[in-house]
């Protein structure tokens, strides 16, 4: 996850992440992490999320970047089962780079795949 | 899915499919992180609930022919090497198929789907440094999108060292160095380069060879 701002709204950081900043803390699907300090007046302290989730931050201060990890809150590399759904993948059938709405496959069993050209 | 950094690559192979289910491209390798990828094929299950049900794992659901073809005599040192370790990968492609069909025909009462706790323990062990790494090659990509390639090049080389095992990581990475400018598809061979310290056959053979190259899907069949 790429940042330009260390505070993000808290819709973006669940987009992103997968976890949603409520008052009892972090949580993705059942599991929640006790995060004081990271639900701030509607965004995310990412700072503060980030520590108590796990989630190792890089800084490119050249470019005024930062980048998220992912979460070892369970030592997995998954935290919940439940499938998060990225907007920004793109529909290669198209040659404009339109993006792919899952919500139209809603109800579905889907196999995702990953292959590449490399 | 293509994880393709650049759409242009996977485009032809889409082209060429002509696929009657959706063919996503993942220019920022975003759902390695979400899924659990780390090379390819890999695939997770997802039921109907949008809950997934196998984590992810090699998904081959035919037997490669490489696997069989006999390696002729006078092949280059390394290209004999690269098909020695390439026949020594795993195929689990027959049980995979069968297991595969299985959830296809019987949805939830499939013996193949895990419950979430199982979904969640049966993925990848992941440490600080596997966690720092893909921070480090979200990085990278960014630069190499907005700013260009010498500037992704410490971080990806800072990624393949935190997470030596990760091959998305690395292959997409070495790709971009090994192949020629203007070359018409991807230069599979990734060998040495003066950019990053790994390539692909000195890589495996360092990691244990080709037994060792693949996430074996387990299909003990869990209990539910």
């Amino acid at each position: 996850m790429i940042l330009t701002n260390l505070r993000v709204p808290v819709t973006e950081f669940t987009e992103l992440t997968g976890w949603e900043a409520k008052p009892e803390g972090m949580c993705r699907g059942e599991l929640c992490v006790p995060a004081p300090g990271a639900l701030d007046n509607g965004m995310v302290n990412v700072e503060a999320a980030a520590g108590k989730l796990g989630m190792p931050l890089v800084h490119e201060p050249a470019h005024g970047v930062w980048a998220l990890g992912v979460s070892t809150a369970t030592g997995r590399a998954l935290t919940s089962a439940k499938a998060v759904f990225p907007s920004s993948l793109i529909d290669g059938t198209s040659n404009d780079n339109t993006t792919f709405d899952f919500t139209s496959l809603r109800g579905r069993r889907m196999i995702m795949v990953a292959w590449a050209s490399w | 899915m293509a994880l393709d950094i650049n759409p242009d690559h996977a485009r032809p192979w889409i082209a060429a499919a002509k696929p009657t289910h959706p063919s996503l491209i993942d220019t920022t390798h975003c759902t390695d992180e979400l899924f659990g990828f780390i090379n390819v094929p890999m695939a997770v299950w997802i039921d109907e609930n949008g809950m997934l049900v196998r984590p992810a794992e090699t998904a081959n659901i035919e037997r490669s022919p490489l696997r069989d073809r006999e390696i002729p005599d006078g092949l280059p040192d390394r290209i004999a090497k690269m098909m020695r370790e390439v026949k020594e990968i795993p195929d689990d492609s027959e049980a995979y198929r069968e297991a595969l069909l299985d959830w296809m025909r019987n949805g939830a009462d499939s013996p193949y789907v895990m419950n979430p706790e199982q979904v969640v323990t049966a993925s990848r062990p992941i440490a600080e440094n596997h966690a720092r790494a893909a921070a480090c090659f979200a990085m990278g990509e960014h630069l190499h999108r907005t700013v260009g390639h010498h500037a992704a090049v410490p971080w990806w080389r800072e990624a393949h060292a935190l997470d030596p095992e990760n091959w998305t990581y690395k292959r997409q990475a070495w790709t971009l160095v090994t192949t020629p400018e203007g070359a018409a598809e991807n230069d599979l061979m990734q060998g040495p380069n003066d950019v990053y310290d790994g390539n692909w056959l000195d890589d495996v053979l360092r990691l244990g060879g080709g037994k060792s190259y693949a996430v074996r899907p387990r299909f003990d069949r869990p209990e539910r």
